[in-house]
């Protein structure tokens, strides 16, 4: 009798925890969702109702004059082709290399495996720091070159291990035998080894797409010429450097086939956050496939090797 | 030159089996027969050499009156100097005490919302309800500093969200980017924002690893949910928690100086100037070079020990640590 009223007395306490749960993650969707569904909602509304501030989540005064006036604007087109071209540039780099750092590793007999290990493992704990780095890429004059961005970065010690420890759990009978038909380690590592680890070449490269998408802070110290800029850079440009006056003149020069009125009813606003939209819709739409392979690739890398 | 190095392929093979001690014949004769492998670790090993290496090499300069000209080591040795200028200079403690509080204050945010939105996750009975929160709180990790600093001077503008929230509970508005005291508020929430969904990988990762016979033996002796979630799920966290604990700790002197740069202001810079901001401004933008690189040694060397501290402290409290 006791027993079984304790166990009622639990379920009512089960149930109001389940349901204050529930109520917690529906108040986090909205957390998460809310501030990114308003900036797009601002980004379709005209002027007036962005300045009396009543926009939620819907826009309101529909329009798209926001997007056409970046859509006007060549350095968003060229730094939205720089930011393509450095994300797939890295993606390809980091896939590359740090495969083949880390196919050695896997192999016991290999000399170089401690030396190796440990000269990755030290750069986990120390590095020289921003100035350092800076003064470094001065010198090799990688100013202005799209590769100090990509480059740099591309071999790092935690990717190269999870990489091993991933190969490593390739059968080798697969290699083995590739070696006995003569075949030399880079047709083992880009025949057979590669073409076993899609998850892993998929989960990093992804990391590596989004992560130089994201990059703005090495474009802003090591590209002096605009022209490179990625996609990042234009919208601080347009955050910080563009105000309202700017916004009317470099339609009226760069663009030029805007006519007056349209400038004057644009809302910098607008244009601000339609700038953050474009830039992170790509995010956006790599996202679902993207989802699937991250958690995976974390915890690849949580497995010591 | 190429016939020779043919030859000793040839032996290359018995020596390496037989090699308990090798002799210079056998090491060439192994780099030979390894040659692929060699040239295959090779690009790696030059770009961690000269991008992660040189960098260290460059450390230097802070222990000096650098010039460009002269380089690393024609230029003149001043021992702590720049060290000295830094500390005496009143930027120092306004920076280093900024970092402090930040780092800190964001600790304690950061760190313990992923653990207890983990365990929540986790208690949830529908799957795939589960998943779709998972995946939306996952979503604004991938968003970059650049896009959350433009969300955030919208919603921090007169007409913006937050002021939307305000004029709602009847509230005047508040220019928040332009009010020091709502500095460290703006930029741990929006840390939070970004961070905690992503930050709970890792603690449903150990959970996932927990026996679920655990569980079921607790029920058979009526241990209630919290009681499980106490006496199990806890438990099985901790190492995984306080590994996260010690970085989090080394972390605390190296705040995110990028995000600070986009949202601080000249109306804030009392409170939001960290060690990192200024670093940038005055050895990017102000080329001085060594007395940056000092701050930066300085910096690093506090979060090195920062870090082996908290690992010792958690080898005597707990059997964790990182190393």
């Amino acid at each position: 009798m006791e027993n079984s009223k304790n166990k009622v007395k639990s379920g009512i306490g089960d149930t109001i925890f389940d349901v204050f749960n529930v109520v917690l993650m529906i108040l986090l969707i909205i957390v998460v969702l809310y501030p990114i569904l308003n900036v797009i909602a601002i980004s379709l509304s005209n002027a007036e109702h962005v300045a009396r501030a009543d926009i939620q989540i819907f826009p309101k005064g529909f329009n798209m004059d926001a997007y056409q006036y970046i859509l006007k604007d060549e350095q968003v087109w060229r730094g939205y082709a720089n930011s393509i071209l450095y994300a797939l540039a890295s993606a390809v780099c980091t896939l590359l290399f740090t495969s083949m750092t880390a196919y050695p590793l896997t192999r016991r007999d290999f000399i170089g495996k401690k030396f190796l290990t440990v000269f990755l493992t030290i750069t986990m704990f120390f590095g020289g720091g921003m100035i350092p780095t800076y003064l470094l890429m001065m010198k090799m004059n990688l100013i202005n070159n799209p590769l100090v961005i990509i480059i740099p970065g591309c071999v790092s010690a935690y990717n190269v291990f999870v990489f091993r420890t991933f190969f490593r759990n390739i059968p080798e009978e697969l290699g083995e035998s590739a070696k006995i038909d003569g075949a030399n380690e880079f047709t083992i590592l880009f025949r057979i080894i590669l073409p076993t680890s899609k998850a892993l070449l998929a989960t990093f490269g992804l990391f590596a797409i989004v992560g130089m998408w994201n990059n703005w802070f090495g474009p802003m110290i090591y590209f002096k010429n605009p022209n490179l800029y990625p996609v990042q850079n234009i919208l601080r440009e347009y955050l910080y450097v563009i105000d309202t006056a700017n916004l009317q003149q470099r339609a009226g020069s760069g663009v030029g086939n805007f006519n007056p009125t349209f400038i004057q009813q644009i809302s910098p606003k607008g244009v601000r956050m339609a700038i953050v939209v474009v830039t992170m819709f790509p995010i956006m739409c790599i996202y679902p496939f993207f989802q699937k392979y991250f958690t995976k690739g974390m915890l690849v890398g949580s497995v010591k090797g | 030159m190429k016939s020779s190095l043919t030859s000793k392929t040839l032996s290359a093979g018995t020596n390496v089996r037989a090699g308990a001690t090798r002799t210079g014949k056998d090491w060439k004769s192994l780099i030979w027969k390894q040659r692929w492998l060699l040239l295959m670790a090779l690009p790696g090993f030059l770009i961690v050499l000269v991008f992660n290496y040189f960098p260290m090499y460059g450390v230097l300069i802070a222990f000096e009156d650098y010039s460009v000209k002269k380089g690393v080591l024609g230029s003149e040795w001043v021992g702590l100097k720049n060290f000295m200028d830094f500390f005496h200079n009143p930027m120092a403690t306004r920076t280093i005490k900024n970092t402090v509080i930040l780092g800190v204050y964001n600790l304690l945010w950061s760190f313990p919302i992923p653990i207890v939105l983990a365990l929540l996750f986790n208690e949830l009975k529908g799957r795939r309800f589960k998943k779709t929160v998972q995946t939306i709180s996952y979503f604004p990790y991938f968003l970059s500093t650049m896009i959350v600093a433009g969300m955030l001077m919208q919603f921090c503008s007169r007409e913006g969200l937050f002021n939307q929230i305000l004029g709602f509970l009847g509230k005047k508005p508040i220019l928040f980017l332009q009010e020091p005291k709502w500095f460290r508020t703006i930029f741990i929430g929006s840390g939070v924002w970004t961070g905690a969904g992503y930050g709970t990988i890792l603690y449903l990762a150990a959970i996932s690893n927990i026996d679920p016979n655990l569980y079921d033996v607790a029920s058979i002796d009526g241990a209630s949910r919290f009681q499980k979630i106490r006496h199990i799920t806890m438990p099985a966290l901790t190492p995984t928690i306080t590994i996260m604990l010690i970085m989090a700790i080394g972390g605390i002197m190296g705040s995110d100086f990028q995000k600070v740069i986009l949202l601080q202001t000249p109306q804030t810079y009392s409170i939001s100037d960290v060690i990192g901001s200024y670093t940038y401004r005055e050895g990017i933008l102000g080329a001085r070079f060594e007395y940056t690189t000092a701050i930066g040694l300085f910096q690093s060397l506090v979060g090195f020990i920062l870090i082996v501290a908290a690992n010792k402290v958690s080898q005597k409290v707990s059997d964790n640590s990182l190393w």
